[in-house]
């Protein structure tokens, strides 16, 4: 810090833009750093990026981009310390859009952009393939007399292994009697990815047919798979009836178990340990209902992680960083597999495709035969199943 | 719009930029040539090559040759080495004299380059990196074929004001012309303006690395975890097949292989004719990059691995087991050829 730094020329038009691109989000910031030290980076990199510097750039317009703009996974673990309430990822978000603007964004993600506009998917698969999840198993076409639309989303769709969470999903539906539908070919992406990469206006688009396209289905209650789908439809549908319910599947699990329409009669004998997704999390604070799932199982014994709950550590793949290359040694994943691999649990459980996807990808790290990683709905699924072979998990257990 | 240097009404033939390095010509611009001499097919549209360096006279034979009706061959020791400044200078100046309608270059390192340079120069338009070259049939304007967005959407793009008609196409796109050793043509020697002083990069060393694009390859034997690093059986059964070498993101990771072979969803996609996919297990975020190859054979110790779902033949075994026969028997049909 002890070199001499040019003086830099603030511009009015440049704050205009910024400004209004942000929102105005950076306003509040009075540069305590708080953000700075929290922000998870600092586990993994030997340098933090300066969160706090971000923000300073978003509230004076300063010109350039600053370091680490496109590192953010949006986790929200700096809003969540930020004494003055600082919406710091929109500001981030907002440098983003701005960077599209001036075309500076990395690699391969206007491949994702343009993915989502000719597939309506992130992965740039078919449209026409977007049923292929159902395999072997039948699921009907949404009509508006079902209790729920179930959005399957791009990653359970299309990603073999996300598919048999999907899988695991309707059959744990099926048992508990619900009837629902999904919209086969016609289900759009939610547009998480879009809004996380910064492109506002496109996602702004997503969101608006999407929109027309739940109104004119008939939608009411919506559960998703993915808590990103579920961020996007709770929190940035505005335009959507006061009917219109959307829930994360663990949240529609929950009120599946107090109706008492889905039961875990039997043991499954698994000391398992959750890792809550940011987007259920800290970001709309759904941390008891996937526990209370788990501890619906009898046998299934659950045992926490140091950093839980609000304080979850992020997997790495939220704020577009799915589509981001992350160099070996800097991921998080790789972190929380060893923080559960030091709970003993046998399995780690989440219910977010992108932390299923960056926590598999880990296991490496810890080898695969003494932890595994499961979804949530893969383990309800299991639970219903080890009724079938009557009580012998619970008697051989002892 | 911003008018080009000259007009169309000014403008005549095809110009093919010819690119050589250490006393030979590249192959695209001789592709290019051939190209050039099948599009103006029957009509009296004189094709036309540009030729720089230090002592490249000789090349210009070669280049009537393939095609070429007359070349301009700019010989100047300031030339010997490719440097923007001073290729531009002069490639400038030699076109505006002569006033083409069209100019293709390879879109090989130099010849990308090059073409965007002059392309402001001279005020005009440059489709680049095309995969087809054609003729509008009425207005007989060039239009470039491009794949756009990751092989999302194909565009044809043309330039119908400005001059040049710009465009670099990729090599190995056209096929290279038989040689015609009876054609005639003129070599005409153009005066280079050149300074020392006009060149601002000195050129200290000229290496050529190994620089691949997995994303053009034919056959692709892609390794991962399970080659533990050890990449001789792949390097070899890649060669014999005339493919390239791929990987999943654990060898990049390891540091056993560069970034540029790194096939899925953070790195290339990729849709070779055939994948020979050894010790990689599958994640989707591999397998969206090769899944659009016409054969995936996969080899995995791990009969559960998911890349077995996406593969057309499935082999359940160590790679180290099934890759020394299989290089054998490649081998072995190849015969008399003894390999490559």
């Amino acid at each position: 810090m002890s070199q001499p730094v040019d003086s830099i020329l603030l511009k009015d038009e440049t704050w205009e833009r910024v400004d209004k691109a942000t929102g105005g989000a950076a306003a509040p910031c009075f540069q305590c750093g708080v953000c700075t030290a929290i922000c998870p980076l600092g586990l993994v990199k030997g340098e933090t990026i300066s969160i706090r510097k971000m923000v300073r750039q978003a509230q004076l317009g300063l010109p350039g981009w600053a370091d680490g703009l496109w590192e953010c996974t949006t986790c929200l673990w700096c809003e969540s310390r930020c004494p003055h309430e600082v919406n710091i990822t929109k500001a981030i978000l907002g440098l983003r859009q701005l960077a599209w603007k001036e075309r500076e964004v990395p690699e391969g993600l206007p491949t994702l952009l343009w993915d989502i506009y000719f597939d309506g998917n992130t992965w740039g698969r078919p449209p026409s393939e977007r049923p292929l999840w159902t395999k072997g198993i039948s699921v009907k076409e949404f009509s508006p007399d079902d209790e729920i639309l179930l959005y399957v989303g791009d990653d359970a769709a299309y990603d073999r292994r996300i598919q048999k969470v999907a899988r695991a999903l309707v059959a744990v539906l099926e048992a508990a009697g619900v009837t629902f539908g999904t919209l086969g070919e016609r289900e759009p992406s939610c547009g998480d990815a879009v809004r996380s990469v910064g492109h506002e206006e496109y996602a702004a688009e997503i969101i608006d047919a999407n929109s027309r396209l739940f109104q004119e289905a008939g939608v009411k209650t919506v559960v998703t798979v993915s808590p990103h789908s579920y961020d996007m439809f709770a929190n940035r549908y505005p335009n959507l009836s006061g009917e219109f319910r959307p829930l994360h599947y663990s949240q529609y699990l929950l009120e599946l178990i107090e109706a008492e329409r889905l039961k875990f009669e039997n043991e499954l004998p698994l000391k398992v340990t959750y890792h809550d997704p940011c987007y259920l999390s800290r970001r709309n604070g759904i941390c008891d209902e996937p526990r209370q799932v788990l501890q619906s199982i009898p046998g299934l014994q659950l045992v926490e992680m140091e950093r839980s709950r609000e304080d979850s550590l992020c997997c790495g793949g939220g704020g577009g960083r799915m589509w981001m290359e992350t160099a070996a040694g800097e991921r998080f994943s790789d972190l929380r597999i060893q923080e559960a691999a030091e709970t003993g649990a046998e399995v780690v459980v989440t219910c977010c495709p992108h932390c299923l996807s960056c926590l598999e990808d880990s296991l490496s790290v810890v080898g695969k035969d003494k932890l595994r990683v499961l979804d949530l709905a893969e383990v309800a699924h299991l639970a219903l199943q080890s009724q079938a072979v009557t009580s012998d998990a619970a008697s051989g257990r002892s | 719009m911003t008018k080009s240097l000259y007009g169309a009404k000014e403008a005549s033939g095809i110009w093919v930029y010819l690119e050589q390095s250490q006393g030979q010509l590249e192959g695209v611009s001789l592709e290019l040539l051939g190209k050039a001499r099948e599009l103006v097919e029957g009509q009296r549209i004189p094709i036309v090559g540009v030729l720089l360096g230090d002592q490249v006279g000789g090349l210009a034979q070669e280049a009537i040759a393939a095609g070429a009706d007359e070349v301009r061959v700019a010989d100047d020791p300031l030339l010997s080495q490719y440097t923007t400044d001073g290729y531009a200078k002069v490639i400038t100046e030699i076109i505006l004299d002569g006033k083409p309608d069209i100019l293709l270059l390879g879109a090989t390192p130099d010849g990308r380059d090059l073409a965007g340079r002059i392309a402001v120069r001279l005020r005009t338009g440059l489709t680049a990196d095309c995969t087809d070259l054609k003729l509008e049939e009425k207005s007989g304007l060039l239009i470039g074929e491009v794949w756009g967005f990751g092989g999302g959407i194909i565009a044809y793009i043309k330039c119908p004001d400005n001059r040049p008609q710009m465009a670099t196409v990729r090599a190995g796109v056209f096929a290279v012309p038989e040689p015609d050793p009876a054609r005639q043509g003129k070599i005409v020697n153009v005066p280079v303006k050149l300074a020392e002083k006009d060149i601002k990069v000195q050129v200290l060393e000229h290496v050529v690395g190994g620089g691949v694009d997995i994303t053009r390859a034919e056959v692709l034997v892609a390794a991962g975890r399970g080659c533990q690093g050890d990449f001789a059986l792949v390097n070899e059964l890649a060669s014999l097949l005339d493919g390239e070498v791929g990987v999943s993101r654990v060898p990049v990771d390891e540091g056993w292989a560069s970034r540029d072979r790194m096939i899925g969803q953070t790195g290339y996609t990729t849709r070779p004719k055939l994948a020979i996919v050894c010790g990689i297990s599958g994640a989707f975020q591999f397998t969206v990059g090769v899944e659009k190859a016409e054969t995936i054979v996969a080899i995995n110790s791990d009969a559960e691995a998911p890349i077995f779902e996406a593969a057309d033949y499935c082999i359940v075994d160590d790679m180290f087991n099934v890759l020394p026969p299989l290089i054998k028997a490649v081998k072995k049909a190849r015969g008399g050829n003894g390999g490559r």
